[in-house]
């Protein structure tokens, strides 16, 4: 395969890497939680999507927008209800808490969905540029991805919601004194971290086949790309996402894919040695 | 002039550790009011009680006859006090614009909040031409003007402001005050926390003297200025 047929194919799949990525990132950022469910909510989004489409014919594109609200709720919910409770304790209490709830949803899901691997398969063809081949589904789940992503930016900078979000990020009591319920924000965030990570779930269902097993993969990618691009940034979780899709499609070819995963977790490795801020490194905010 | 805040026996602390001793204090309408007292004395206590950040264990706090002791921090807000916390404490990573947009969030009438934006834009300029930096990038004082204007930007009835002076050269200081004093002037009612006892009798015309969380003394400025104990403890002399 030529150079540029595995750039443009990492390149792919690091988009979707960013918008699997970035709410996990949100969440660690604002919360200071890591958040053991993400991986699951993918999964989540994935399985909806792909049963929504076979059972009862609905596209995909009309199920991203439902599946990212559902997932909203979903997150704000078990925010509210359960990790608000211990936001405030050692970031190992809010690890376990989630790890605890990763185990509930993951078994629930198994059960009723199964572990087999569920793809939607739109049969859209592919196209050719320069040479190099792209299927359109793909084309589109990376337009998708990086439009999402975007929309995060842009409403994290530019919102009102968006600005209490980064104020309580940065000083929780000042924030209170603007007049920001704290907990509320906690909430909306991990919402959303969960409505990202639904909807990057709705876009891998209609790219690759995905299954239950998939969760723990996910998170672990999730964690990997927060840590080459800089936590708790949407820039970071895009170069982030980017940097890890180049690697593992180069590294797949080359050694070939199963030591993709492998190479992902060394890059991260050495990076935490030389430069643990980060490619893009904290500037705190977003 | 009407009463607007009025608080009484009130009583606060962290955990096992009590630190207001049942205060009384009260605020008329249009004043500027000082709280002075030495490190450690309670002052930042008492308005982080004011303001909800601190529940308050006992006695009562009426704002414009409303009793807020129990309220949250928002609630406070809502009511029309807003206060300036020690340290400045503004928003790393956002820019001065957001951080005054922050002040006004409790806010929706949109055409309103950008008058408000013109009004502390004329009375800080600084804050205009660096109105797209990093907040936290800017000097000490143009930091505590940020500060100020992202108080009144919730546009209050009563705004607190716990260390006014604290690292600021003179010069800074007087400008500062000038800017309260024009605040003041377009009716808003001032409770300032001043280490400075100089500062702090220079701008109010009432102050309290807190010491271990309670109230020492309490009376009009000039009074209290030639009060021998008074010089003797807090103005050097
Ligand atoms: N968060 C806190 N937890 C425990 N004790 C505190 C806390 N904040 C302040 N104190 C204590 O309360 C007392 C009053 O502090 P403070 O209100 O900050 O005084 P001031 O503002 O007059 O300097 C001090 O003894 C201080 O150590
Ligand atoms: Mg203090």
């Amino acid at each position: 395969m030529d150079f540029a047929q595995i750039l443009a194919n990492g390149v792919v799949l690091g988009a979707l890497y960013a918008c699997l990525a970035v709410g996990f990132s949100l969440v660690w950022g604002v919360l200071n939680v890591i958040n053991m469910l993400h991986g699951s909510f993918i999964i989540l989004g994935g399985y909806l999507t792909y049963f929504a489409w076979q059972m009862f014919g609905i596209h995909p594109l009309i199920m991203l927008p439902i599946v990212a609200a559902f997932l909203f709720v979903v997150g704000y919910a078990l925010q509210a209800i359960f990790i608000n409770k211990v936001v405030t304790a050692p970031v190992l209490v809010t690890l376990t808490l989630t790890f605890g709830l990763d185990m509930i949803l993951y078994n629930l899901m198994t059960v009723y969905f199964s572990a087999t691997p569920r793809q939607v398969t739109l049969g859209l063809g592919s196209i050719q540029l320069f040479g190099v081949y792209l299927p359109v589904v793909r084309l589109l789940g990376m337009a998708l991805a990086l439009l999402l992503t975007g929309l995060l930016y842009v409403t994290l900078r530019g919102s009102r919601i968006g600005r209490a979000i980064v104020a309580v990020r940065m000083d929780r009591s000042a924030a209170a004194l603007m007049g920001i319920r704290v907990n509320r924000i906690y909430a909306i965030t991990f919402g959303i971290g969960a409505l990202m990570a639904g909807a990057a779930g709705a876009l891998f269902a209609m790219v690759f086949p995905i299954t239950t097993n998939l969760s723990g993969v996910f998170l672990g990618k999730a964690f990997v790309v927060c840590v080459i691009g800089g936590l708790g940034s949407v820039p970071g979780a895009l170069v982030g996402g980017l940097a890890l899709g180049i690697i593992e499609s180069f590294s797949g070819v080359l050694l070939g894919p199963q030591h993709a995963l492998t190479v992902g977790f060394l890059v991260m490795l050495l990076l935490l040695i030389v430069r643990p801020t980060g490619l893009v490194g904290v500037k705190g905010y977003e | 002039m009407p009463e607007l805040l009025r608080i009484a026996g009130l009583t606060a602390g962290y955990g096992d550790v009590q630190v207001l001793w049942g205060i009384d204090l009260d605020v008329r309408e249009g004043e500027i009011v000082a709280i002075v007292g030495s490190n450690g004395a309670g002052k930042t206590t008492l308005l982080r009680t004011i303001s909800g950040l601190v529940g308050a264990r006992a006695g009562s706090i009426l704002f414009e006859g409303r009793e807020i002791s129990k309220a949250g921090p928002d609630e406070v807000l809502a009511a029309g006090i807003a206060h300036v916390p020690e340290g400045r404490r503004l928003f790393k990573g956002l820019s001065v614009k957001d951080n005054l947009l922050l002040g006004a969030y409790l806010r929706r009438d949109k055409a309103e909040i950008q008058n408000d934006l013109d009004y502390v834009f004329d009375l800080f300029p600084r804050l205009k031409e660096r109105h797209s930096q990093d907040a936290t990038t800017m000097s000490g004082g143009e930091q505590q003007m940020c500060a100020i204007a992202r108080g009144i930007m919730s546009r209050p009835r009563l705004l607190m402001i716990d260390e006014l002076s604290l690292g600021l050269a003179p010069a800074l200081i007087e400008r500062l005050s000038e800017g309260l004093k024009a605040i003041n002037g377009n009716g808003l009612t001032i409770l300032l926390v001043e280490q400075d006892v100089m500062t702090a009798f220079e701008l109010a015309s009432r102050a309290f003297v807190v010491e271990t969380g309670r109230i020492a003394k309490a009376g009009e400025t000039v009074v209290l200025a030639d009060d021998p104990a008074i010089r003797q403890a807090y103005l050097g002399v």
